[in-house]
């Protein structure tokens, strides 16, 4: 009786078109100004005379031309653009980050748009340190789960173009 | 008469034994399954977390109960004369602990997170190359556990009561527990859906008080029991009238004037001392009274199947306030 309930309830509720957000994120920015901090991480983020490129922010860049948003980029370090993200200063952070930034409990990462793997840091004259899997990253503000949803569904119709995005930035 | 016999279980209960035991082993693996599946789908919903969690503690009870089982009909030893009934009490007391703990972390975890005002961010997942909402999957994987937790509770409920046993009613108490656990956890996520973030940590601290509140019964039942308190009724606090009719069929025997009983319960067995006032001139000889109180040991027992160690203890005489009213 109580799971019929429950599951005419989760139908209700899938008509409604979950989840949405608290604070209204999505409703802002479709049709207005997505403000997208960034910080300068090739090939991810390209930040050059004025312009910015690079994978992420032409992930970005599509998926505002589909809500009909313009963007307004914002240039800080990194640790100052993910702190706003908790007081929605930003409504999206690039950076190059992946899965396994110390921050992935104080912002909302999306789901990984891209998985390479690779070594860094070794230290001079020890082994070199084992390719880890990089997992690639956006973040968004925590808890505005519809925007989320809408960023992450616009990186998933992208993924396949990533690889041919790299090829292009290193050429 | 040796001291310290072995306990046997009569036929019937010897059944909602085994029936016990299948369950138990049941329980931890379908508990196992539902922590699996929530894991698989857990993501940074506090709610989750904490129904992931009560789900693995929920399977706790059931593994420290086979552990007793195994463990509370060893024959009495040089070491144990008493024999090993008690295991199940401390195997409960382990349970209690675990559980109470476990409940207080969580509940201070929930609260922080209420009080830090930290949302928690459920975005997509791809099934099957669809992409849809994580909190669908979170929603999928608690109604399943959430059967499994309703399935055990319903089924453990009628093998405790044949058994009498308190370890096992509450633990079918806690499944029940477990599953509201989970619905509050679909409601905490579909409250995330709608936009209202606190409903998350609400929800994980709903859960969180429900596994304190088993913890702390659980304590409170093992504390008694390990205090030797009279037997209660299966799942209240309400003491049995067993005492009454063990003395009152001691009074039925021709020999016997008055009679005083205290019973004890020791996990799933009784023991106690009946005290006898002899009728004066009912025996004739202290030959006579011994095989007297052989026959009365017996027979008392015969008043309930849990009854195992009976010490029948003549007296001069008894006062009026014994056993104790209050």
């Amino acid at each position: 009786m109580s799971l019929a309930r429950l599951g005419a309830a989760a139908i209700l509720a899938a008509a409604c078109g979950l989840p949405r957000d608290p604070e209204g994120t999505l409703d802002r920015v479709d049709h207005g100004v997505m403000r997208v901090g960034v910080v300068h991480a090739p090939p991810w983020v390209v930040d050059s005379a004025g312009e910015v490129g690079g994978v992420e922010a032409q992930l970005v860049l599509s998926l505002a031309r589909e809500l009909g948003a313009r963007v307004e980029w914002v240039r800080a370090p990194e640790a100052r653009l993910l702190e706003s993200l908790h007081d929605r200063g930003v409504d999206l952070v690039l950076a190059g980050l992946t899965a396994d930034t110390p921050w992935a409990k104080k912002v909302a990462l999306t789901r990984p748009y891209y998985t390479d793997t690779a070594a860094f840091g070794a230290v001079p004259g020890a082994a070199r340190p084992e390719p880890r899997e990089e997992r690639h990253v956006l973040a968004a503000p925590p808890g505005e789960n519809a925007w989320l949803v809408r960023v992450e569904r616009a990186l998933h119709a992208r993924e396949r173009e990533v690889p041919a995005m790299l090829r292009a930035a290193a050429r | 008469v040796t001291v310290g016999r072995e306990f046997r279980f009569p036929l019937d209960k010897w059944e909602a034994r085994r029936r016990t035991a299948k369950l138990a082993w049941a329980s931890i693996a379908l508990l196992i399954s539902g922590a699996v599946i929530i894991g698989l789908a857990l993501g940074q919903s506090q709610a989750m977390k904490t129904a992931w969690v009560s789900d693995i503690v929920t399977a706790v009870p059931p593994a420290t109960m086979l552990f007793a089982m195994r463990h509370e009909l060893r024959p009495p030893s040089r070491g144990f004369p008493w024999g090993y009934f008690r295991v199940v009490s401390i195997a409960f007391l382990v349970t209690a602990g675990v559980t109470s703990v476990v409940g207080v972390y969580l509940l201070i975890d929930s609260l922080l997170k209420l009080v830090h005002q930290e949302r928690p961010p459920i975005g997509t997942v791809v099934l099957f190359g669809r992409q849809l909402w994580a909190g669908w999957t979170m929603v999928a994987a608690l109604a399943y556990s959430m059967g499994v937790g309703m399935l055990l509770g319903r089924l453990k409920k009628p093998v405790a009561e044949a058994l009498h046993g308190k370890e096992e009613h509450a633990e079918s108490r806690m499944n029940r527990a477990e599953w509201l656990s989970e619905g509050a956890a679909i409601v905490g996520v579909l409250a995330v859906g709608f936009g209202l973030w606190w409903g998350d940590a609400a929800a994980a601290a709903f859960i969180s008080l429900e596994i304190v509140r088993d913890g702390w019964d659980s304590t409170k039942q093992v504390v008694r029991d390990l205090m030797d308190e009279s037997p209660t009724v299966l799942g209240e606090d309400r003491l049995e009238h067993l005492p009454e009719k063990v003395k009152r069929a001691a009074e039925e025997l021709a020999w016997v004037e008055r009679a005083a009983v205290r019973l004890r319960e020791q996990g799933h067995v009784i023991t106690g001392d009946v005290f006898v006032v002899p009728r004066d001139g009912a025996l004739s000889s202290g030959a006579e009274l011994v095989a007297a109180i052989g026959r009365a040991a017996e027979e008392l027992r015969q008043e309930d199947w849990r009854l195992h160690g009976l010490t029948v203890m003549p007296v001069e005489k008894l006062a009026d306030d014994s056993p104790p009213r209050l």
